[in-house]
C-alpha cells in the first residue's frame, strides 16, 4: 500500500466529514471546524481539500436536494470511502504510535 | 446561469467566468448561504464585500475551467508532432545538424545585416529635439554641379536670431585645432566652440557640472572620454586645462562640466566644448562679420509647431551679402535640414557636422543577407526533402489512420518551423558570440545584440517563421503528395526527375558562384589594391608637423646633421594629412582642384615624378605652379609649360607637370592638382627623404630631436608608408571577410549537394547493386551518379558566371575609386561535380 499524501488541514477536512456524518457539505464543514478549532476557516480553503480528497479517493459524494437558503441550488454532500478510512486510521495510529514512544522523561518539565 | 437576486453583478460574472460549470452549481450555492446568511447577521454591504473576497478566494485552479485549447484533441496531435520532429532530428544527427547549422549561419548573418542597418539608422536618435533642430546648409556650384555644403557663413546665425522670432535659439559651431596641456599630458585635439545653446539643443546630457556654465567664456566642458584621457579617474571639476592655438596664443580653461557618455550610435560629438567667443582668440582673423568666413554648422531652433518654411522663404535676403564674399563661386542658395533627417541625408551635404552612411552598408549588406537566406533554404528544401525518404513509412501510416493531406503538411510545416526557430535561437548565439563582434571590428561601429529592443525579437521571430514556412513549403508539399498505397507496396519511386530539386539545386550553385566570384574578385582586387602605386615614392620619406616656420627651422638645422637625410623640404600641406581644394580657371574652363602650397624639394623628398618643365626655380617667382596630368588633361591644356592660371584672384605660370598621384587613399578618386610655392611662414610640415632602409631609425633620431627641441608639444610624424595603415587592414578585412562569407557559401552549397546525391542514390540502391554485381566499377557508379548533376552545374555556369561577375563589379565599383579590371576568365567550372 503507497503512501497516503495527506495534509493536516485535509486530514482534519476529512475528519470533520466524519463527524458531520449525512450533512457533510463544504459550508457545514467550514462552520464546524471554526467551532472546534477556534480557527476563521474561508470556505475556499474546504472547498479546495474536499476536492482534493475526492481526487485522492478518500471520500465520495453526491448531490443532495435544492434548498430555498441556498438560492434553491443542490450541495455536494461528501461521506468518507473505506480508503479515506484507511487513510485516517493509519495516520492516527502513526501518531499514537509516536506518541507512545516518548519517554516520560522527555515530557517533564518541572523538575 | 442567471444572477440570483441581491448577489453583485461584477463578482457574480467573474465567477461565472471562472468556475467550471459541473462545480458551479454547488460551489456557489454554498457562496449564496454565506451570503444570504451575512446580510442577516452583517448587513447588506458587508455581506456584498464578503462575497466578493470569497469570490476572489474560490479562484483557483481547482475551480477554473479547462480552457478549451488543452481539451482539444488536436493539442495532442501537436505534441506528437513535436515529439517526431525531436525524434527524427535525433535520430540523424548529422543532417539535423547540417540543417540547423546551415540555417543558423544564414539567420546569424542575416541578424548582423539587421544590427548595422538598424545601429546606422538610430544614430542621433536620442536628440530629444531633432523634429525642431535644424542646421542651416548652403547649396553651390562643385566641379560644374550644384552641391550641398554644411558648413555656414559666419554671420547668419545671428542674422537668423534677429530677424524671425519664431527662431528660438541659434547654436553657432566652430571648431579648431588646439594643442591641450594639463600637467604633463599634451595631445593635439580638435576643439568645439558653440554657443551656448548647444547643450539645449542637443542631448548630450552631463555628468557633472551644468549647462549654463558654457557662457563664461573661461570654461570648458569635457566629453567622457577627454575626461579620462586627462584626468584618469581624478574629477576634473575644477582643474584647469591651457589650450594653446597656434604657436603663441595660449588661455587657461577652467572645466565645469563633463559629458555623461555618448550613446553608441552618435554621429554628432565633441571633445572640447568651448564658448564660442573664444573662437575670435582662437583666430584672430576671423570676424563674426564677415560672410567669407565660414564656421562648421549653425543650428537653429524653432519653436515647437512651427514651420520651417517662414524662415525659408526668408532665405534669399542674405543671398546678396554671401554672394558677393564668395565671388566666384555660383551660390545657389541656403537651406535647412531638420537634424531627425540630416544622419540621412548626410551624404549628400558635404562636410556637415554628421557621417556618411557608406552606400556598401545600405545596399551591398542586405544582398549579401538575402543571398545567403536564399542559399541556406535552398540547401535545406533540398535536404529535406532527401530526408523524407527515412520517413516514407510513417508518413504511409499517418495516411492509412486517417490523417489527410492536409495534417501531413500541417506536420511537416511544423517540424520545419521548429527547426527554423532552433536555427534562429542557434544563430542568436552565434550572432552575439562570433559574427558581431567579429563584424565590428571590421565595420569600426560598436555593434552588439540589443537584447531588450523589440524590434530584434519581432524581427527574429518574423525571419524564423518565413525561413521555416519559404523553406518548408515545398518539401511539406512534395512528401505529403505520395499514395499510400504505393509507399506500403514500396513501388515509390523517390525522388527521381524531380524539376522543381534541380532548379533548386541550379539556383542554389547559382548563388554559390556569386559567392565564390565575389571571393576571389574581393581577394584580388585588394591584393591589387595594396599593390598599387600610390604614384609616388612613399618609401623612404619621413613627415613631422611642425606647426610653423621657427619649428620647421629648429628640425630642421637638427635634422641636417643626420647622415641618412638627404633632402629635407617645408610644405603647408602634405599628401595624405592635408590638401586644400580651390577653384582654378584657365581660359574659359573652370575646375575645382586640389591645391598643396610647397617649396621646391618637396618633390624631391616625397619622390614625385616631374614628368615635363622643371620643379620651382629661384626664390623670388612666388607665382610658378606645378599641376598634375590630369589636370592638364580635364583642363585640355596642349601647351602647359608657360600657361597662366587664375586661382584665388591671381595669377599663376604652370612651370612643370608632375605624374598623377594619390593625395589620400584608393577609395578615392585622383583629383585635378596644383602645387603652389608655400611661404615660408605658413610651413606647417617638415618631409625627409632618407637613404631606403634607415626609415625607422631616422624616425626615432626624428623624434628624439622633436621631444628634445619642443617638450611642450606632442610629436606629429612618421613614416609616409604607415600613413595608410587602416586603409590597409581595412582591405585585409574585407580580403578575410569575403573568403569567410566565400567558405560557407561553398560548404553549404556542397551541403546541398551532398544531401541531393545521398537521396539519389538512396532511391537507385537496387539499381545500383545490379550494376556492381554485372561488374560495374567504381568509374562507372560515379559517373552514373554524378552525370546527371553535370547538366546542372553547366547551366548553373553559365547563368551564374556572368551575373556574379557583374555583380560584384557594381558592388567593387562601388567602394573603389579604381578598382582591378578583372578579366571575363572569371568562370569557375572545375568544381561542379566535386561530390
Amino acid at each position: 500500500m503507497g503512501r497516503s499524501q495527506i495534509g493536516e488541514f485535509e486530514e482534519l477536512v476529512l475528519l470533520t466529514v466524519g463527524v458531520l456524518y449525512d450533512d457533510a457539505y463544504a459550508v457545514a464543514i467550514a462552520k464546524e471546524l471554526e467551532k472546534q478549532s477556534g480557527r476563521s476557516i474561508a470556505v475556499s480553503a474546504v472547498h479546495k481539500s474536499l476536492y482534493r480528497l475526492e481526487e485522492k479517493g478518500m471520500l465520495d459524494s453526491r448531490l443532495g436536494d435544492p434548498q430555498a437558503k441556498r438560492g434553491g441550488k443542490r450541495k455536494r454532500l461528501f461521506t468518507i470511502s473505506p480508503y479515506g478510512k484507511k487513510a485516517m486510521e493509519e495516520s492516527f495510529d502513526l501518531r499514537s504510535r509516536l506518541r507512545n514512544q516518548i519517554p516520560d522523561l522527555a515530557l517533564r518539565f518541572n523538575s | 446561469m442567471n444572477r440570483p437576486p441581491g448577489i453583485p453583478k461584477w463578482p457574480f460574472a467573474f465567477f461565472a467566468f471562472y468556475c467550471k460549470k459541473d462545480r458551479f452549481e454547488e460551489m456557489h450555492g454554498d457562496l449564496e448561504e454565506y451570503f444570504h446568511e451575512r446580510v442577516e447577521t452583517v448587513g447588506r454591504n458587508r455581506a456584498r464585500l464578503f462575497y466578493l473576497r470569497d469570490v476572489l478566494r474560490c479562484c483557483q485552479p481547482y475551480a477554473w475551467k479547462t480552457p478549451h485549447f488543452f481539451k482539444n484533441s488536436s493539442i495532442y496531435m501537436f505534441r506528437n508532432y513535436i515529439k517526431t520532429s525531436l525524434r527524427s532530428m535525433v535520430r540523424n544527427p548529422t543532417s539535423s545538424f547540417i540543417n540547423v547549422f546551415g540555417l543558423a549561419v544564414a539567420v546569424a548573418v542575416s541578424i548582423v545585416v539587421y544590427s548595422m542597418l538598424e545601429f546606422t539608422y538610430r544614430v542621433d536618435d536620442f536628440h530629444e529635439h531633432r523634429e525642431s533642430v535644424y542646421l542651416a546648409t548652403y547649396s553651390a556650384d562643385r566641379d560644374g554641379v550644384s552641391t550641398r555644403f554644411g558648413m555656414t557663413p559666419a554671420p547668419l546665425g545671428l542674422h537668423l536670431l534677429e530677424d524671425h522670432p519664431q527662431v528660438r535659439s541659434v547654436c553657432r559651431i566652430g571648431t579648431h585645432p588646439a594643442v591641450v596641456k594639463f600637467e604633463d599630458h599634451v595631445f593635439h585635439e580638435r576643439a568645439h566652440f558653440v554657443d551656448p545653446s548647444y547643450l539645449e539643443m542637443l542631448s548630450f546630457p552631463l555628468a557633472s557640472g551644468v549647462p549654463a556654465e558654457l557662457s563664461d567664456v573661461n570654461s570648458v566642458i569635457l566629453s567622457d572620454e577627454m575626461a579620462i584621457k586627462y584626468f584618469g579617474y581624478e574629477n576634473p571639476l575644477g582643474k584647469e586645462l591651457t589650450l594653446k592655438f597656434g604657436e603663441e596664443r595660449k588661455k587657461p580653461f577652467l572645466v565645469t562640466g563633463v559629458a555623461a557618455p555618448f550613446p553608441k550610435a552618435h554621429a554628432i560629438s565633441f571633445d572640447f566644448l568651448i564658448n564660442f567667443e573664444n573662437l575670435t582668440f582662437a583666430d584672430p582673423t576671423f570676424s563674426t562679420t564677415d560672410w567669407s568666413a565660414f564656421i562648421a554648422g549653425t543650428l537653429i531652433q524653432l519653436d515647437a509647431g512651427t514651420d520651417i518654411g517662414q524662415v525659408q522663404a526668408a532665405m534669399p535676403q542674405y543671398l546678396p551679402a554671401f554672394r558677393e564674399a564668395q565671388h566666384p563661386r555660383k551660390i545657389h542658395g541656403l537651406e535647412f535640414e531638420q537634424l531627425a533627417t540630416l544622419r540621412r541625408n548626410s551624404a549628400e551635404i558635404v562636410g556637415d557636422i554628421s557621417l556618411r552612411i557608406s552606400d556598401e552598408i545600405i545596399v551591398g549588406l542586405p544582398i549579401m543577407g538575402l543571398f545567403m537566406l536564399a542559399l541556406a533554404c535552398l540547401n535545406y528544401i533540398n535536404m529535406a526533402i532527401g530526408s523524407a525518404t527515412k520517413r516514407l513509412k510513417e508518413i504511409g501510416l499517418r495516411k492509412v489512420i486517417g490523417a489527410d493531406r492536409r495534417r501531413v503538411v500541417a506536420q511537416f510545416m511544423i517540424e520545419h518551423i521548429l527547426v527554423a526557430f532552433l536555427a534562429a535561437v542557434l544563430g542568436l548565439l552565434l550572432c552575439a558570440t562570433l559574427f558581431l563582434p567579429w563584424f565590428s571590428g571590421i565595420a569600426g561601429s560598436p555593434l552588439a545584440v540589443q537584447w531588450f529592443s523589440p524590434q530584434l525579437w519581432l524581427f527574429l521571430i518574423g525571419l524564423a517563421t518565413m525561413v521555416g514556412f519559404v523553406s518548408g513549403l515545398y518539401p511539406a508539399l512534395y512528401v505529403s503528395k505520395f499514395q499510400v498505397v504505393k509507399i506500403m507496396k514500396g513501388t515509390l519511386r523517390f525522388g527521381k526527375n524531380n524539376p522543381m530539386m534541380k532548379a533548386f539545386l541550379c539556383f542554389q550553385m547559382i548563388l554559390a558562384f556569386v559567392f565564390i566570384t565575389m571571393a576571389v574578385m574581393f581577394y584580388q582586387n585588394s591584393e591589387f589594391q595594396a599593390n598599387r602605386p600610390w604614384g609616388y615614392n612613399q618609401h623612404g620619406a619621413l613627415y613631422a608637423q611642425v606647426g610653423d616656420r621657427s619649428g620647421f627651422e629648429k628640425l630642421s638645422a637638427a635634422m641636417s646633421k643626420d647622415p641618412h637625410v638627404q633632402v629635407i623640404a617645408g610644405s603647408s600641406h602634405h599628401l595624405g594629412s592635408s590638401v586644400a581644394s580651390t577653384e582654378v580657371q584657365w581660359a574659359d574652363h573652370s575646375n575645382e582642384s586640389q591645391v598643396m602650397a610647397v617649396d621646391r624639394d618637396y618633390f624631391a623628398t616625397m619622390g614625385i615624378e616631374v614628368v615635363a618643365g622643371e620643379s620651382f626655380q629661384g626664390q623670388s617667382q612666388k607665382n610658378q605652379v606645378m599641376v598634375n596630368q590630369l589636370f592638364v588633361k580635364t583642363m585640355s591644356i596642349n601647351q602647359p609649360i608657360g600657361s597662366m592660371l587664375r586661382m584665388d584672384s591671381s595669377q599663376y605660370q604652370i612651370v612643370g607637370v608632375v605624374k598623377d598621384l594619390h593625395a589620400f587613399n584608393f577609395y578615392y578618386e585622383m583629383r585635378p592638382m596644383i602645387f603652389r610655392r608655400a611661404n615660408q611662414n605658413d610651413y606647417q610640415y617638415l618631409t625627409m627623404r632618407v637613404q631606403e632602409g634607415t626609415e625607422s631609425e631616422t624616425y626615432d633620431h626624428l623624434r628624439a630631436q622633436w621631444i628634445e627641441l619642443f617638450p611642450d608639444t606632442p610629436f606629429q610624424g612618421g613614416q609616409q608608408v604607415d600613413l595608410w595603415t587602416k586603409f590597409y587592414s581595412d582591405l585585409e578585412n574585407m580580403k578575410r571577410f569575403t573568403r569567410t562569407v566565400a567558405m560557407v557559401a561553398i560548404l553549404l552549397a556542397a551541403l546541398g549537394l551532398y544531401g541531393l546525391v545521398s537521396l539519389n542514390v538512396t532511391g537507385r540502391i537496387k539499381e545500383f547493386s545490379i550494376r556492381k554485381v554485372l561488374g560495374a566499377g567504381w568509374q562507372n557508379l560515379s559517373a552514373s551518379i554524378s552525370n546527371r548533376y553535370v547538366a546542372i552545374s553547366l547551366v548553373a555556369c553559365v547563368i551564374g558566371a556572368p551575373a556574379a561577375y557583374l555583380l560584384n563589379l557594381g558592388l567593387l565599383r562601388l567602394m573603389f575609386a579604381y578598382p582591378l579590371s578583372h578579366g571575363h576568365w572569371v568562370s569557375l567550372l572545375p568544381f561542379s561535380s566535386s561530390l
